[in-house]
């Protein structure tokens, strides 16, 4: 068939733009803008997406996100507990794979932001979620992960409140700089299975806080832990068991030095010990974690 | 024909797009985990409120905010609607200005009077005063003893609160107090509260 009139050119890019819309795709000049959203089937995000309130991906939903999208949240707060309420939870799957030259950026819409801006991406139950190459910043908790399998790599997370949080997972993180944020990582161990390497996690106000109920399982190595400004690790309340933190770089080889940086039974009789066996000499480069004997590919 | 069909799908998928808002459910979740102090308008209590803030949000990674309160007797209101999880109350000012009760000019005995009657009556826990009793604003046959008073709802949903606050019992005399109030005139309360718990070890 050949379409020739102007009238039929018209609808065809009407039924293209349509289709393009109810796919879940965006063009790349037209923002998508969302408040409280349900996905329960494929979406595919990228450009710019508004976000002013809950979007939900339930438990058959799929969303991708695609480099150089960037997700931004405007900064409301209903309830009034000082944390912005704009989240993105997942239940179902998440693939945001960004690439070095267009990484995917989670941000806050507020013209001057600030950390809690906006509440969290948390990935609770997930089905599958990958992050590579994505930006956190402005959020209370940048990325939260419970009860699930997560992957996240090259990323980025600064000037949230919590940068990476998790409990219960599955997790394997490996080249994120996580830097600016009160908590650069926030744990809850509760058996989870976590590999972390090949992260830079500096200039936080506490780099590593071990909140509660750990059982030394996770696994920090090649790391470098520094230059953090209350603590490079602190011990929560209720931690009263010994935390490992081996073969990671601390700023220096001295065990006094280092040990002077933590918040734990040196301090506080009912805490646990913290003890950072084998030192690196010198700082890790995140790029190179692929080159890690333990990488998973 | 086929131009026709084109039309007709076309306005079919724009039908459902246009529906799609219809099948959003707007859905819950929150933090839920943020604690809230209030605090009277004074350089003792706004560095009373920080102190019990810090040291909770950074022992447990609890959100806490500070809200203002214009009066003990609207702190006290805004405690039992459940309005403020804790703030801190003078055990004299409990005993005569908001239970309406005699006054009693010993201090143990008084600070046991009010835990009890908070307690039974009102589901609210009296923790350990913090060591000074404050002269200047003690109902007339009492004493001012301060010391945070917690919902008993808050306690049952963090355990682990009671036990961490109780960390500030009998640790800042009136004399430290003073010293407080006068640095939080200098430099903000917030400062000289984290100040305070990090030389004393508690942070």
């Amino acid at each position: 068939m050949k379409i020739a009139g102007k009238p039929e050119k018209i609808f065809v890019g009407v039924l293209l733009l349509a289709l393009f819309w109810a796919a879940g795709c965006t063009p790349a000049l037209v923002p998508l803008t969302l408040d409280d959203t349900v996905i329960a089937d494929t979406r595919v995000w990228s450009g710019e997406v508004r976000v002013r309130g809950l979007v939900t991906v339930k438990k058959g939903g799929q969303l991708t996100i695609e480099p150089g999208t960037k997700v931004v949240f405007a900064p409301f707060d209903d309830d009034g507990d000082g944390i912005g309420d704009g989240e993105l939870l997942v239940e179902g799957s998440i693939i945001a794979r960004g690439t070095a030259e267009r990484p995917i950026l989670f941000t806050s819409g507020a013209v001057k932001p600030q950390p809690a801006d906006w509440k969290f991406v948390y990935v609770d139950f997930a089905r599958q979620a990958e992050f590579d190459h994505a930006i956190f910043e402005y959020a209370f908790s940048g990325l939260q992960i419970h009860f699930c399998k997560a992957r996240v790599t090259n990323s980025e997370f600064r000037h949230n409140i919590d940068g990476l949080r998790f409990s219960t997972v599955n997790l394997y993180a490996a080249g994120n700089r996580l830097h600016h944020n009160v908590h650069g990582v926030r744990y809850e161990e509760r058996r989870s299975e976590a590999l972390l390497h090949h992260n830079d996690i500096r200039d936080n106000q506490v780099g590593l806080f071990v909140v509660t109920r750990g059982e030394d399982r996770a696994r920090f190595v090649h790391n470098n832990i520094t230059a953090n400004r209350q603590y490079d690790v602190k011990l929560g309340w209720q931690q009263p068991g010994p935390v490992t933190l081996a073969e990671n770089w601390w700023g220096t080889i001295a065990t006094d030095e280092i040990v002077h940086r933590f918040f734990d039974q040196r301090r506080d009789a009912s805490l646990g010990l913290v003890t950072a066996p084998q030192p690196l000499a010198g700082p890790v480069d995140p790029a190179d974690w692929q080159n890690f004997p333990g990488v998973v590919p | 024909m086929i131009l026709r069909r084109l039309v007709r799908f076309s306005l079919l998928v724009l039908f459902c797009v246009a529906s799609l808002p219809l099948f959003t459910v707007p859905a819950a979740a929150c933090v839920g985990k943020t604690l809230v102090v209030g605090a009277l308008d004074t350089p003792q209590q706004q560095v009373l409120a920080q102190m019990l803030s810090i040291l909770i949000s950074e022992r447990t990674g609890t959100t806490v905010k500070i809200v203002p309160m214009e009066s003990h007797a609207a702190a006290h209101e805004a405690l039992q609607r459940a309005d403020l999880d804790m703030y801190v109350e003078y055990t004299g000012v409990g005993q005569v200005e908001l239970l309406k009760q005699p006054p009693i000019a010993d201090p143990a005995t008084l600070y046991q009077a009010v835990k009890e009657r908070y307690n039974q009556d009102l589901n609210l826990v009296w923790l350990q005063p913090f060591g000074f009793a404050e002269p200047r604003n003690a109902p007339e046959g009492t004493v001012a003893e301060a010391a945070p008073v917690v919902r008993k709802d808050t306690l049952k949903k963090f355990p682990a609160l009671a036990r961490l606050i109780n960390k500030l019992g009998g640790v800042i005399d009136l004399a430290t107090m003073g010293k407080l109030e006068t640095e939080s005139q200098a430099s903000s309360s917030r400062d000289v509260a984290r100040r305070f718990l990090k030389d004393n070890r508690l942070i």
